[in-house]
């Protein structure tokens, strides 16, 4: 035996605290202490030693007889040498030939946020994420484009297990690493599911060494965007806009009769005048006497004869969104432990999410528990570990669930309703009671902080456990088998609650019911593979892959409704057996999928790399004849920079020219569109035939069928360059694609004569382009440690693609999509992009009768109203007339990162925008255009008059024809801008001075989140999520959840 | 993995091959059925589609107003002022829900072939026969109600692919297929509902509406014939009470020809209900309170107000010094308002109409606007026919206070009906006196109404009593005393819009009307009528998705 002593530094000489020292081939080791100092014992002078840091190289030194051994450790840059995960295996950044974006971890956990993927946002280039800001929620992840009209979200691989879905239920802190796959020759090794692109993420693992703890925590607010609420006119405005528009529609009664502008303004017709009271019984407005408004009268009862509120008038104005927000605190704790010894290492980790929404009532709650260890046996030659977590969360409020987008922006949302509800209306009535539209001519909108009340008691929950085991031979030297099984089980459960709500202008008095379900998901995949690594020559690298999956996914559901209860809202009361009605119904999915694939990867002296991947794919979502595809792809690249000739060039680290072509597919439609289904509901197909009051079953026809429905196909070519210049300062790539998706799947609405109301099937209805560019460059100063107290990165990331319907299948026409109370927003086009906006466009504001009878115009065309463009030339406006009114596909998004250490502080900031992107502002319906007696926005004090007559704002007038809020360009609005992401300020606390060693490391910061955003849009935010996850009308504003501010304070302590 | 791993079956659905079997033909047949209330499912939404055509019969007829405020449903008031244009979503509803009932019938023909061809059990050749005469039935039906809105419609049979009727072209007449369905029913079908079951139609449904089909093509002759058989399959109307026609406890009578069946499911659900008529539930304080849409005219209400000699108006005087209710009253006189014991109306109007100061059902004396929500816009009236009484809500309306939706049957066409029908084929075809006693049976029942009362006092002075002879002296006054009666005694049934198109005169009678309601309430004047006006547009959706081989309507 032989003692060694000595110390480990980084660069600049600082101890590193618990760096492991190990003796190769032993599980003997120890642990540097806080002064960076460590004794081992070894079996003799020819130990070599293994010394290890995270973030750092680690370094191999034989000890040669040697009593004294100091180490340096070289910080690892973690850009070349770092080890990346592909599809099912592990290479060098540097040896990658396809597009894959490494996504820095540190930055991405810089923002806190429930989901991870919200963090990705210009964190890699060519990945578009659109927020939203309710609680929980995970954003809308594209990659490159849109390759499909369906669902664009895409595959993740968890520690190697595929998953679709969102990823709200992992934390941040949890994750190792991550990347994305962003081309065919990279993805296609996933084959029918890798259309959309492809994300890896690995969890942290085990390393060795004496258990790490570390706890990291943060807590912060929330602070709703307050300066970007919409505007609305304060009463006595609005009654003078409702008063103008009988004015201008002419005729009699004018303004002041009961018959036009209501009780509510008086019965002056030149000027309104408030009243003081809304309601007191059944009068209104004007009508409502002193005893009428006795507050003796009062009585809040559910029963429409004895029912009697009373209600003022608030004729300062109520500002729905500013009562229906608040600030919301989000915390999250996280505690993780990291160690191992020379057989076996761990991770474990548990952390608390909590996110209140910054609409009242709203929020989301996360708990988690992850376990990853590894075992290896037999002189390491087999390897047995785990990945699992489990993970509770919570949404709780209207229309918070997490996997489910657009509940909370539909128009009868409490966002929807808040644009709908005139601003007289108070919040509550004298008594303290909810207020409503009940009254005179006060439209039909519910009262939006009732609706967020009411739902107060709705939970979502969900628990699950998503894991997989692994075992990996090395049978021979380098022949690899691997098998991995894995199953993601989530079990979930809620309820809805409904009440009366008498306020509202059509509301119940004796609306009490439950809806309660419960199901889950299953999912288990299995995989094996085959791998073989060798090396000969010494230049010769040759790696082949060979496996196999098999995907099984399961889903029931149980969902059981009741109304009618002795009480009403009693959560302890509240069963179904309680219920004086009850229902019961079940629902569920099956669905498989088999794959074998295969990979060859070759490189030649490091100079020509090759890699070449195919994947046969079998799905039960396709019939006998289109069950399997096949997704081949080749890639290479040459390392220009390891050729003779470019030694000259001494600032040139590395350069590297890469080209792919791969097909991918996709196959995420709804299962059996190859075979016509029959239902039998009661809803749907019962009839009492009988005569009485006893339903009698019945079937009909639920879903037609396309026995020829398959594989959406996407070919891309990639063309990529990275580089490294001037001793590692800077670094970045290029990247050029196509990506052209053939037989693009979508439900095609049939006409009802083929129909009726059932399902149409899904189409390959034709081709989407989509072409661009990507460059990420970032530089480095002081790229090495010790080189300076000052050290700073700054990066840049710049993404381009243009989108464009190629062609359209023979059986498909132009497919105007998505409407909402008449509006028709989007479109699928050949020759127009994915999505486009569609409609009329906008020629001006009829000035007069003259003008109407000399334009084409429309049927009850007025003067004031808009004057459309006779596209198609016929003399008359009609359908024929609509054409692409915008392009909801930005011209490029790009963002910008700084990072900056100094000494012990550190700062980063994180820019983002898009440029040129189209939003089509659904809500003008309501706010401009008068779809409903609701708010009014202050845009129309700037309406076109005579004495205005260059406003495009038409008019305001009674009844206007509803051709005048069809759509068309009036709605669509530019889009763009740019936001400061992310701020955060770091401090290193010198803890070997304050704690004497028994803390690490120990970190402060503070944050802040979407501080400012330049942008022309007048809507609530620019970032505009879509409708629903599987149905893309990408841009379509009808009121987003807004990302709030955020401002936080945190620290993070290892132990 | 085996090679069945992949083969996954379709989760709570049936698929073809499990199908081929009588109970599937039975059940397809019910289901055909199932969209006679012109819902698939869910209740909002579907009004325009409902059985009794209130918007397209009643609302654009200008026998009533769509109701609620201004801006609640404005595409209801361009329906109402035929101003619709092509993405009207209430087109797409009626044409959706019907094209389904249509599409129903056809699965039920084309399985009972393959059934009685390759099944291992078949069904005798009686039930089969009558099977498809069933089918068929309703298949015209759905068709007639399509073809009344907006007359090029695509046909599509059991014979044509999903692909095909994808392709089909709205170019031909289909009224010879609608024919030829509704005579097929007629000869097949016996008098008595197949099985015994109420609900499904029978062979004298059949002959009423294959009479009314020749009715629209004015083959008097042949329709008449039909409507005498159906009429002496019936007990004489003056026997059938009126009320029993709307309410729930007596709907299937004799009177009951062909109707839409409406049931409350067992959880109190309303899909299988009523949900076309809902938002016609009341307002307010009203005991079953909605929307309050659906409002009677003016000119409708004063039409029912009699001559001293207790017989209509015919001259159209009943526009003069209207009736008015407490419409234009304000302050005391609003608030004191007595209503008028003395105006001499027919009795029908107070089971038609509800109007302040008259008992509403089983409800109590109509309070006036504390059950109205604009009545500055709608006027004062509420409409009464598809109300059903406070004492029967309990399992016969929507649970969780969806009381305004109900179990109550619409009748397709009553025997009421088929009288007033065989009276304008007995006087387009010379039989006047046939045809006075036709009108004069529908009044004499009306006369045994119960009166409604105030106090013990008549309500008003009610009176019905039957034309005199020479009322019917030529041919045209007795057609204008039969298309009188059509309009009171099936009034907000969904008939008045489709008998002025029918009988040609909707331009005058519409834009009369208008002329007369808007000097009451500015809104309703102004109403312009042209010649594409006698039927909607084509929904926009529906030709979007046609590639091109449907057309839009002539003017639209």
């Amino acid at each position: 035996f032989l003692s060694v002593t000595g110390t480990i530094t980084d660069g600049n000489g600082a101890p590193l605290v618990g760096a492991s020292v190990m003796e190769k081939g032993t599980s003997n080791g120890v642990v540097a202490d806080f002064d960076g100092n460590y004794a081992i014992e070894v079996s003799g002078p020819d130990a070599v030693l293994v010394v290890s840091y995270v973030g750092f190289k680690t370094v191999e030194v034989p000890v040669d007889g040697r009593e004294v051994i100091n180490v340096t450790l070289q910080e690892d840059l973690a850009q070349l040498e770092e080890v990346v995960v592909v599809g099912y295996g592990t290479q060098r950044k540097k040896d990658l030939t396809g597009a894959v974006a490494v996504v820095d971890v540190n930055e991405l956990k810089q923002q806190p946020a429930a989901s991870p993927v919200e963090g990705l946002q210009g964190k890699a280039t060519g990945v578009q994420i659109i927020n939203n800001g309710a609680p929980g929620a995970t954003p809308q992840i594209r990659i490159r484009g849109f390759s499909t009209i369906n669902n664009n979200d895409p595959l993740y691989i968890i520690d190697g297990m595929p998953y679709e879905g969102k990823l709200s239920w992992l934390s941040s802190n949890d994750i190792e690493s991550m990347q994305v796959l962003k081309d065919a020759s990279a993805a296609s090794i996933y084959g029918a599911r890798a259309n959309n692109g492809v994300v890896i993420v690995t969890t942290r693992k085990g390393v060795k060494g004496k258990p790490r703890i570390t706890f990291d925590t943060y807590y912060g607010t929330q602070v709703p965007n307050r300066g970007r609420f919409p505007d609305f006119l304060n009463p006595q405005q609005y009654g003078e806009y409702v008063y103008r528009q009988y004015i201008n529609a002419g005729g009699e009664p004018g303004p002041g009769n009961p018959g036009t502008t209501g009780t509510n303004y008086g019965s002056d017709p030149t000027r309104p005048t408030l009243p003081e009271y809304l309601l007191a019984g059944t009068k209104t407005g004007h009508d409502i006497t002193a005893a009428d408004a006795d507050p003796s009268n009062y009585r809040y009862v559910m029963d429409p004869e004895q029912y009697y509120t009373i209600v003022k008038a608030n004729q300062a104005g109520t500002n729905w969104f500013e009562e229906i927000t608040r600030s919301a605190p989000i915390r999250n704790h996280q505690l993780s432990i990291l160690g191992g010894g020379e057989n076996a290492t761990y991770a474990f980790s548990a952390s608390a999410f909590k996110q209140d929404g910054t609409f009242h009532h709203t929020g989301f709650e996360r708990y988690t528990v992850r376990s990853n260890s590894q075992f290896t046996f037999l002189d390491d030659r087999l390897t047995i570990g785990e990945n699992m977590q489990y993970s509770a969360t919570k949404g709780v409020g209207f229309g918070v669930n997490e996997n489910r987008s657009g509940d909370y922006q539909a128009e009868d949302s409490p966002i929807g309703w808040a644009y709908r509800i005139q601003t007289i209306v108070p919040v509550y009535d004298i008594n303290g009671n909810f207020a409503g539209t009940k009254g005179d001519k006060m439209g039909n909108a519910d009262n939006p902080l009732a609706v967020l009340y009411r739902a107060k008691d709705n939970v979502s929950k969900s628990n699950q456990f998503f894991g997989s085991t692994y075992a990996d031979l090395e049978l021979l030297e380098g022949l690899n088998f691997r098998t991995t099984f894995g199953i993601r089980y989530e079990s979930f459960n809620g309820r809805t609650i409904g009440y009366p709500n008498p306020e509202r202008s059509e509301g119940s008095y004796t609306n009490n019911t439950l809806e309660e379900y419960q199901g889950y998901n299953r999912e288990w995949t299995w995989s094996n593979t085959a791998t073989y690594k060798t090396t000969f020559n010494d230049i010769h690298n040759l790696t082949v892959l060979a496996g196999t999956e098999a995907v099984e996914y399961n889903f029931r559901q149980l969902i059981g409704n009741g109304n009618d209860f002795f009480i009403s809202g009693d959560l302890d009361y509240y069963y179904l057996g309680t219920a004086a009605n009850t229902s019961a119904n079940s629902v569920g999915a099956k669905s498989a999928l088999f794959s074998v694939f295969g990979r060859v990867d070759y490189s030649f002296d490091d100079r020509y790399l090759f890699s070449a991947t195919v994947r046969r794919d079998g799905s039960s979502n396709f019939g006998p004849d289109n069950r399997y595809g096949t997704f081949p792809a080749a890639s290479l690249a040459w390392r220009l920079s390891n050729e003779k000739f470019m030694e000259p060039v001494s600032w040139l680290d590395d350069l590297k020219f890469r080209a792919g072509y791969g097909v991918t597919g996709n196959q995420r439609i709804p299962t059996f569109q190859y075979l016509r289904q029959y239902a039998s509901r009661i809803n749907q197909s019962f009839y009492p035939i009988g005569g009485g009051n006893d339903l009698v079953s019945g079937l009909w026809t639920s879903n037609y069928d396309n026995q020829d429905v398959k594989w959406e196909e996407l070919k891309s070519i990639n063309l990529g360059l990275d580089f490294t210049l001037f001793d590692n300062r800077i670094d970045g790539s290029i990247e050029w694609f196509d990506r052209r998706t053939d037989g693009v799947l979508y439900p095609v609405p049939q006409p009802a004569a083929a129909v009726g109301t059932g399902d149409s099937p899904f189409v390959n209805t034709g081709k989407i382009k989509n072409a661009g560019v990507e460059v990420g460059v970032n530089y480095h100063f002081n790229p090495y440690a010790g080189e300076g107290d000052f050290r700073f990165d700054v990066g840049a990331f710049f993404s381009k693609y243009n989108n464009d319907v190629i062609e359209l299948a023979p059986t498909v026409t132009e497919q105007p999509y998505l409407t909402l109370r008449g509006v028709t927003t989007s479109v699928l086009k050949a020759g127009a992009p994915f999505g486009a906006f569609y409609g009329y466009q906008v020629d001006g504001i009829f000035q007069s009768k003259e003008d109407i009878s000399n334009t084409p115009s429309y049927e009850n065309a007025r003067v004031g109203g808009f004057k459309f463009a006779d596209i198609n030339g016929d003399g008359a406006i009609d359908g024929d007339d609509r054409t692409v009114i915008g392009n909801p596909h930005p011209d490029f998004i790009y963002s910008l990162s700084l990072n900056a250490e100094y000494k012990r502080f550190d700062i980063s900031m994180f820019f983002n925008g898009s440029q040129g992107n189209d939003i089509f502002q659904l809500t003008r319906q309501y706010t401009d255009l008068f779809a409903f007696p609701g708010a009014v926005s202050t845009r129309t004090l700037n309406a076109w008059s005579p004495e205005n007559p260059n406003s495009t704002i038409p008019s305001a007038y009674a009844d206007a024809p509803t051709f005048e809020r069809q759509s068309s360009s009036y709605y669509v609005q530019d889009g763009s801008f740019f936001r400061m992401k992310n701020l955060q300020i770091g401090y290193t606390v010198p803890v070997e001075k304050v704690f004497q060693g028994h803390v690490s490391k120990l970190r402060v910061y503070a944050s802040a989140t979407n501080l400012f955003t330049i942008t022309d849009y007048t809507g609530m935010d620019p970032e505009v999520s879509q409708y629903s996850s599987t149905f893309s009308a990408p841009g379509v504003d009808m009121g987003v959840y807004p990302v709030p501010r955020q401002y936080l304070l945190g620290f993070s302590v290892t132990f | 993995c085996g090679s069945d791993f992949l083969d996954q079956k379709p989760q709570g659905k049936l698929i073809d091959e499990q199908l081929n079997n009588t109970k599937a033909v039975e059940w397809l047949l019910t289901g055909a059925y199932g969209l006679m209330n012109g819902n698939r499912d869910g209740t909002w939404g579907n009004y325009a589609a409902a059985p009794s055509q209130w918007l397209f019969g009643d609302v654009a007829g200008g026998d009533a107003h769509k109701g609620s405020e201004a801006g609640d449903q404005a595409t209801m008031f361009e329906i109402e002022q035929h101003t619709s244009i092509p993405v009207n979503e209430h087109l797409s509803v009626m044409w959706n829900n019907y094209y389904e009932g249509i599409n129903r019938c056809n699965t039920t023909l084309r399985l009972l072939k393959v059934v009685q061809e390759t099944g291992e059990e078949t069904f005798t050749d009686e039930r089969a026969t009558e099977i498809e005469a069933e089918a068929r039935m309703l298949r015209g039906h759905y068709y007639f109600f399509l073809w009344r809105v907006f007359k090029n419609i695509p046909y599509v049979d059991e014979t044509v692919s999903t692909a095909e009727a994808a392709q089909t072209p709205n170019n031909v007449d289909v009224l010879p297929f609608i024919e030829a369905d509704f005579r097929f029913a007629a000869d097949q079908l016996t008098n008595t509902p197949p099985m015994g079951d109420e609900g499904r139609v029978d062979g004298i449904a059949a002959k009423a509406y294959l009479g009314k089909l020749y009715l629209y093509q004015q083959k008097y002759a042949e329709a008449l014939d039909l409507f005498k058989a159906v009429i002496a399959d019936r007990p004489d109307l003056e026997t059938l009470p009126f009320l029993d026609n709307f309410n729930v406890n007596t709907e299937n009578g004799p009177e009951d020809i062909f109707s839409a069946q409406h049931a409350i499911n067992p959880d109190g659900g309303g899909d299988n209900a009523n949900v076309g008529d809902m938002l016609s539930g009341l307002y307010g304080s009203a005991p079953a309170n909605c929307c309050g849409f659906f409002n009677p005219s003016f000119d409708l209400v004063n039409a029912f107000r009699v001559t001293a000699e207790g017989l209509p108006m015919l001259d159209g005087a009943f526009r003069n010094d209207p009736y008015l209710s407490d419409f234009g009253l304000t302050g005391d006189a609003q608030e004191n308002y007595q209503v008028d014991q003395s105006l001499a109306v027919d009795p029908r109007l107070d089971y038609t109409v509800g109007r302040r100061g008259v008992p509403y059902h089983d409800w109590g004396i109509m309070p006036g606007n504390d059950w109205l929500r604009d009545p500055a816009f709608h006027g004062p009236f509420v409409a009464h026919k598809r109300m059903i009484d406070e004492a029967d809500f309990a399992g016969n309306t929507q649970s969780g206070g969806v009381n305004y939706v109900t179990a109550l049957n619409v009748s397709i066409i009553r025997l009421a009906d088929v009288y007033l029908m065989a009276a304008e084929c007995a006087a387009e075809t010379g039989d006047l006196p046939y045809a006075m006693n036709m009108v004069n049976a529908v009044r004499k029942r009306a006369d045994n109404l119960p009166r409604k009362k105030i106090d013990g006092n008549d309500a008003a002075a009610y009176s019905v009593q039957p034309y005199p002879a020479s009322a019917f002296g030529s041919k045209d006054n007795a057609l204008k005393a039969i298309r009188f009666e059509r309009r009171l005694e099936l009034a907000l049934e969904g008939h008045r819009f489709f008998d002025l198109v029918r009988w040609g005169i909707a331009k005058e009678e519409l834009e009369s009307y208008s002329a007369f309601e808007g000097s009451i309430i500015n809104v309703y004047g102004g109403l312009s009528f042209s010649e594409k006006n006698s039927v909607f547009p084509i929904p926009q959706d529906q030709i979007d998705r046609s590639g091109g081989n449907l057309q839009q309507n002539p003017g639209y």
